[in-house]
């Protein structure tokens, strides 16, 4: 009895032994499908891999959170939703895309005559956009992350007058890469993806732009 | 020259109504002629990719130590020890991410979703734990886990449940697994991760209502030990199989059970099993005629848990943010003002009778129905969609796609929860004799308290 | 025991630095939960308060004391945020360092008090009562969760996946808002239900870029008898005087290498029109500056088509249809049943075969573009049908069975002031569709034979004609109503054309006559000696009118009779002139001239 017993056990084991070799094997030797691929990138059996426009298809393997800003529609919920508080995703400032306006749109109310940063001017709520003045008539602005919260006011304002060059993105420093981002559950508009780690900015106007767009293309085969 | 540029900007500033368009080039870059550069936009990296196989590294380890601190050292001490490392490690400097529980999630989704990235870490802490399982028993909860570490913590003053509580609140776990499973595999929503009573503790941050969970967790766990670990782990439920299968687990004495009945009342988990000498009292015929009838209903109840499954089809796709929006927008395009449509409707119609004149009552009637469109407040979701081009049919098929793989899933996830239910029900029909007080390999955290009531030593 | 304190006494110092901890605990938790509900009650960084005052600041703008007033306030704000935010992780660290200190006091009373195992006192509980016990209570609960899930589904379910399948075809007929505001009427005849369903769910692609809005398609000339089909186009300054012999006004001339009899499709400044021989079928483009042909397609391989070509009448030919476009593709038919979409530089999109048609003069009916829903009218013998095919990739949208005879008409797309109907003519009806589904919205039947006319439309009149038939004139309404009928005149091939005033009408054998569009009566009737096939087209007040010799007669679009004047082309022409802004294509037998003013 106890050696049939024994013996079934063992048989046990070899199965389950068995299922978990396939299993890890199933998942390391998984075919991608190619035409759907949406982030184009983490490739080990993909055919495309030579041919992929993405620099970094080959070397990613693990990846991060990030938002896209071009989907993004500043809905506020990233200064709610982040699991830390203050939020991960902070305005990021693409200075090379700034025009340096006076009468900024990330950094003034609607509507303000004035143009001095006095509190009942500023959009921002925490006052982390700073504004200073550079030469006639150029202002450089910087986000205090510190202070910022991610609401994303100042982004809505910078995208709807200004060149776009305040845009939200998530902060990796602050950020602890949730296994599944308690943001993107809440997005409205799906701008968060993961990301390769060793690319993980989606900002815009920095030149990184062709690893969005092949992304985007992605979207549309998928 | 310059200045000018800004007037019409000025203009349209303020009186033009904001119309969102991403990045364009509406200002020129500015051309200093003060010695000002441009600051760099700072990128944060995340943390370095290498360090993912540290954690592995330092899984491994733990792994190893633990087990022969169980299996040869027997020392309650060194375990406990080991389980204040892993809290630490895993818990307060990793934050709790990557931890083998959620990992189910992330193999389900890639199983299903090929173009998921899988890293090789996550699938090494899928199945590191299970394979140590296999043969050594569950030496990962022991004190590998920070959930059971923490909990273990607070395990002061341990009562037992009660045969009927214990066997009933043992089904919970296969429900979360089936469901987590369920989630990932769709590409709905990661709830282990979402429902994480611990991570709050470990980052010092968390939503109020997942505190208030910690809070009853960790309290009700000081006298129904590690209650996350029994009565909802859903990786427990995978380690609790393959620990019943597992070469050498954990023994209460290290040579032969004198029956001397102290530890009897030792392990806060009820996981020792204490020694059948007697016969059923239902005599063996019957007994057979039971498992007979056991067999018979398995497929029954898989079926009925199936079908119930399938018929919760729309109230889980619910959770599925892409049927969310399909319903909303459903929902929008029903609502809006559809009494104002009516209204138009029946406009149109008496339009229709009065001929020429009605043209333009029936014009009235439109002119109501887009008032009705507009008066409805748009939600983020609704504005997204409206920003993203997509079209609604597209809209309606991601979602009828979804809904169709919860179709397929709901039976799946009621079939595995019938067969569950049947197998648990069977498993105690099935003889036993044992003459000793032994730990049930599939219960057993491997905490290794028992040992220290022992009075046999090696 | 140790010397020096005793391990009971090690043990109440513990027990009261846990108590002490604890207290301390419990009192940091309710800070923290007032802290959260303080916050969650008052977002200090949204205060109506703050709101009131900026508005006030908005109407009176020159005001330092309020903008004083906001400034204070505002650094009283934030320092709430921060502040509040502090103490949360302030307080969340202090109620971690007590509860340490509680668990580690209570572990440290655990090491230090070892108690020996003792025996439990009674016996150890019978193991096999309470196993069947287990078994009950797990089939209790076994049973109340499933009786509790299956209320719950009860309770739930919302046959989601029905309103999402019924929101698809919904969806169609709201997006047609952007053209005109329609809705579908929920009164409109619904004779052949069977009929109604379309066949395939309407999966409209998501068209990028997008679909050409109504109004550029009415500024180009992207089908058959102009945008929509009824022989009116809005171009201005069209030529009236031209001679194709002598090349006066005549821009260009260019021979169309094989025979067709359809008319020129435009698309900005390209020209498209095809030409086929029983063995050849191929697809033109032209420029329409210079006149060169920018590409020449062939149309071949295309799986399903027959080896052979059917029999077809020389006066129809293997390329009686005309193209149609929508900006992006360019969309060809032929009798045989080939049917080919192209993009505009000529490389092929998609092709299928649709079926060898069973006619036996020939298939005729042009092709019809709305929005991006390639509409084809298929009356063969058999099988009659109109079929809308997705313009990206060529599947079927939707496919309505009609009920009618073999008709060499082709489909009309009309704004009816309420949405977009297709319509149809063939014996026994004329039926009208939406073309985004392929519902029937109404039929009504008044006309009979071989139908070779295609329909006229405006000001909610649809005129339909046909020789050993009878003219119509109905009213679209709820139900469609014949206003008056007439047999005096009557066409076989040109189909009619009509302005909110007058209908004009030309005989095959090349009689003119105009009718008063409401009222029946007839104004004038002139006989211009010469057969017709082409279709009168009306432009800028004027009606072109091409005879078979290609003669054009140009006449005005009034109830007197007035002939502007006589263009000869200098050979014969079966096709129905195209327009663009100051130009007139005009297909003869061999060659497409461009005639300018």
């Amino acid at each position: 009895m106890p050696n049939r017993r024994e013996f079934l056990n063992t048989l046990m084991r070899g199965g389950i032994l068995a299922a978990l070799g396939l299993l890890s094997g199933a998942l390391l030797f998984r075919k991608r499908d190619e035409n759907s691929c949406s982030t184009g990138f983490a490739c080990n059996s993909c055919s495309k891999s030579k041919s992929c426009s993405l620099p970094a298809a080959l070397e990613a393997r693990q990846t991060v959170w990030q938002l896209d800003p071009a989907k993004c529609i500043q809905c506020g919920r990233c200064a709610t939703s982040c699991v830390m508080s203050p939020s991960a995703v902070k305005c990021t400032h693409a200075y090379a895309m700034c025009g340096y306006c006076d009468l900024c749109g990330g950094y003034f109310k609607p509507g303000t005559k004035t143009l001095t940063t006095a509190a009942e001017h500023q959009l921002c709520p925490t006052n982390a956009l700073k504004r200073k003045f550079i030469e006639e008539p150029f202002f450089e602005y910087t986000v205090d992350e510190e202070l910022c919260i991610g609401c994303g006011k100042c982004v809505k304002g910078c995208s709807a007058f200004g060149n776009g060059s305040l845009q939200l993105q998530v902060r990796h420093h602050r950020c602890e890469n949730c296994n599944e981002c308690s943001i993107a559950r809440k997005c409205p508009s799906q701008a968060f993806t993961r990301v390769p780690a060793n690319q993980p900015s989606l900002l815009k106007g920095l030149g990184n732009e062709r690893m969005q767009d092949a992304g985007k293309k992605g979207e549309v085969n998928a | 020259m310059r200045k000018t540029n800004l007037v019409p900007a000025l203009l349209a500033f303020t009186t033009l109504f904001p119309k969102t368009v991403f990045a364009i080039q509406r200002f020129p870059k500015p051309e200093f002629e003060s010695a000002y550069t441009q600051p760099q936009t700072q990128i944060p990296l995340p943390r370095g990719e290498f360090m993912a196989y540290l954690d592995v590294a330092v899984l491994l380890i733990a792994l190893s130590v633990v087990t022969w601190l169980v299996l040869k050292k027997r020392s309650r001490l060194w375990v406990f020890a080991m389980s204040i490392f892993s809290l630490g490690y895993f818990g307060f400097y990793r934050e709790g991410c990557v931890c083998s529980i959620g990992a189910i999630q992330n193999v389900s989704l890639a199983l299903f979703d090929s173009t998921f990235v899988l890293p090789l870490s996550v699938i090494l802490f899928f199945i590191l734990p299970l394979l140590f399982t296999l043969f050594f028993g569950r030496t990962f909860c022991a004190a590998v886990c920070p959930f059971g570490a923490i909990q273990d913590l607070f395990a002061f003053k341990p009562q037992a449940l009660g045969s009927r509580l214990n066997t009933v609140l043992g089904i919970i776990p296969y429900l979360y697994l089936g469901l987590a499973v369920l989630f990932a595999a769709t590409g709905t929503d990661f709830i282990i991760c979402r429902y994480d009573p611990f991570v709050g503790i470990f980052r010092f941050t968390a939503s109020f209502g997942m505190f208030l969970f910690t809070g009853i967790l960790l309290l009700s766990g000081i006298f129904i030990a590690r209650p996350y670990c029994r009565f909802l782990c859903p990786y427990g439920v995978l380690l609790n199989w393959t620990s019943r299968f597992s070469r050498s687990h954990l023994t209460i004495t290290p040579k032969e059970c004198i029956q001397c009945r102290l530890c009897e009342n030792s392990c806060p988990y009820d996981a020792i099993d204490i020694p059948v000498t007697t016969k059923s009292p239902e005599s063996s015929p019957v007994m057979v005629k039971k498992m007979m009838m056991m067999v018979l209903i398995v497929p029954v109840l898989v079926i009925a848990f199936g079908y119930a499954g399938s018929r919760m089809q729309d109230t889980l796709a619910g959770v599925d943010p892409r049927v969310k929006l399909a319903k909303e927008v459903l929902s929008g395009m029903r609502d809006a003002g559809s009494g104002m449509r009516d209204a138009g409707y029946k406009m149109q119609d008496a339009g229709y009778k009065m001929q020429d004149a009605g043209y333009k009552m029936r014009d009235a009637g439109y002119k109501m129905r887009d008032a009705g469109y507009k008066m409805r407040d748009e939600s983020f979701e609704i504005k997204a969609f409206k920003a993203s081009g997509k079209t609604e049919s597209q809209v309606y098929s991601e979602a009828s796609a979804v809904l169709k793989k919860f179709y397929i899933g709901g039976w799946l996830f009621g079939g595995f929860i019938g067969l569950a239910i049947a197998l648990m029900i069977g498993g105690r029909m099935l003889p036993v004799y044992r003459a000793d007080y032994v730990t049930n390999k599939g219960r057993c955290f491997s905490c290794a308290r028992c040992v220290d009531y022992c009075p046999v030593k090696s | 025991m140790k010397t020096g304190k005793s391990p009971q006494n090690t043990i109440r110092l513990l027990e009261n630095i846990s108590l002490g901890s604890a207290v301390f605990a419990v009192v940091l938790c309710v800070l923290i939960i007032v802290n959260f509900i303080q916050i969650k009650r008052a977002d200090p960084l949204n205060t109506p308060a703050m709101t009131a005052l900026i508005e006030k600041l908005q109407s009176d703008p020159g005001n330092e004391q309020l903008s004083q007033e906001i400034q204070t306030l505002d650094l009283l704000a934030r320092k709430a945020f921060f502040t509040a935010q502090w103490q949360v992780r302030t307080g969340g660290y202090l109620l971690f360092i007590s509860i340490l200190l509680l668990v580690s006091c209570f572990k440290a009373i655990e090491l230090i008090s070892v108690k020996l195992p003792k025996e439990p006192a009674g016996k150890p509980p019978m193991f096999w009562e309470t196993r069947i016990l287990k078994r009950q209570w797990l089939v209790y609960s076994g049973a109340s969760l499933l009786a509790l899930t299956l209320l719950l589904a009860w309770l739930t379910h919302k046959d989601l996946g029905k309103d999402l399948g019924s929101g698809k075809i919904q969806d169609a007929g709201y997006r047609m808002r952007d053209d005109v505001s329609p809705t579908p009427n929920p009164q409109s005849p619904t004779p052949n239900s069977q009929s109604q369903i379309p066949n395939s769910q309407p999966q409209i692609p998501n068209s990028q870029p997008p679909i050409p809005a109504w109004q550029e398609v009415q500024a180009n000339f992207p089908c058959f008898r102009g945008p929509g089909g009824i022989g009116i186009t809005a171009c201005t300054g069209i030529p009236t005087s031209w001679d194709g012999k002598s090349g006066k006004n005549i821009k260009w001339k260019t021979a169309i290498p094989l025979p067709g009899y359809n008319s020129p499709v435009i698309w900005g400044d390209k020209i498209f029109l095809s030409g086929a021989s029983e063995t050849k079928r191929e697809v033109y483009c032209l420029d329409a500056v210079s006149g060169k042909i920018l590409w020449n397609s062939p149309v071949e391989k295309i799986p399903g088509s027959p080896s052979q070509a059917p029999g077809v009448s020389k006066e129809t030919g293997q390329a009686a249809p005309s193209l149609t476009t929508d900006g992006q593709r360019v969309y060809a038919i032929f009798a045989n049943g080939d049917l080919i979409a192209l993009d505009l530089d000529g490389n092929p999109v998609w092709s299928k075969n649709l079926g060898v048609p069973a006619n036996h003069y020939g298939h005729s009916s042009s092709l019809m573009m709305y929005r991006d829903i390639l509409i084809i009218q298929y009356d063969q013998r058999g099988a009659p049908a109109v079929i809308g095919l997705s313009g990206k990739t060529g599947e079927q949208v939707w496919k309505t069975a009609r009920n009618v005879k073999i008709s060499w008409a082709s489909p009309s797309l009309i704004n009816t002031g309420n949405r977009m109907e297709l319509i149809l003519a063939a014996e026994p009806s004329v039926a009208s569709y939406d073309p985004l589904t392929g519902k029937e919205l109404w039929s009504i039947d008044c006309i009979s034979g071989e139908v070779g006319p295609s329909l006229a439309y405006a000001a909610g009149i649809v005129f339909s004609v046909n020789e050993y038939s009878t003219l119509s004139a109905v009213r679209i309404a709820d139900p469609p109503k014949v206003l008056w009928e007439n047999n005096e005149y009557l066409s076989d091939v040109p189909s009619p054309v009509a302005t909110d005033k007058y209908l004009f009408l030309v005989t095959s054998y090349g009689t003119a006559v105009c009718y008063d569009a409401v009222a029946g009566t007839k104004y004038w009737e002139h006989d211009f000696g010469n057969p017709v096939y082409s279709s009168p087209m009306l432009a800028e007040g004027k009606i072109y009118i091409m005879d078979k010799k290609g003669m054009m007669n140009i006449i005005k679009a009034d109830k007197e009779f007035s002939l502007l004047s006589q263009c000869p082309l200098g050979e014969g022409s079966f096709c129905t002139p195209a327009f663009t802004n100051g130009h007139i294509f005009l297909r003869g037998d061999r060659n497409l001239y461009c005639v300018e003013k």
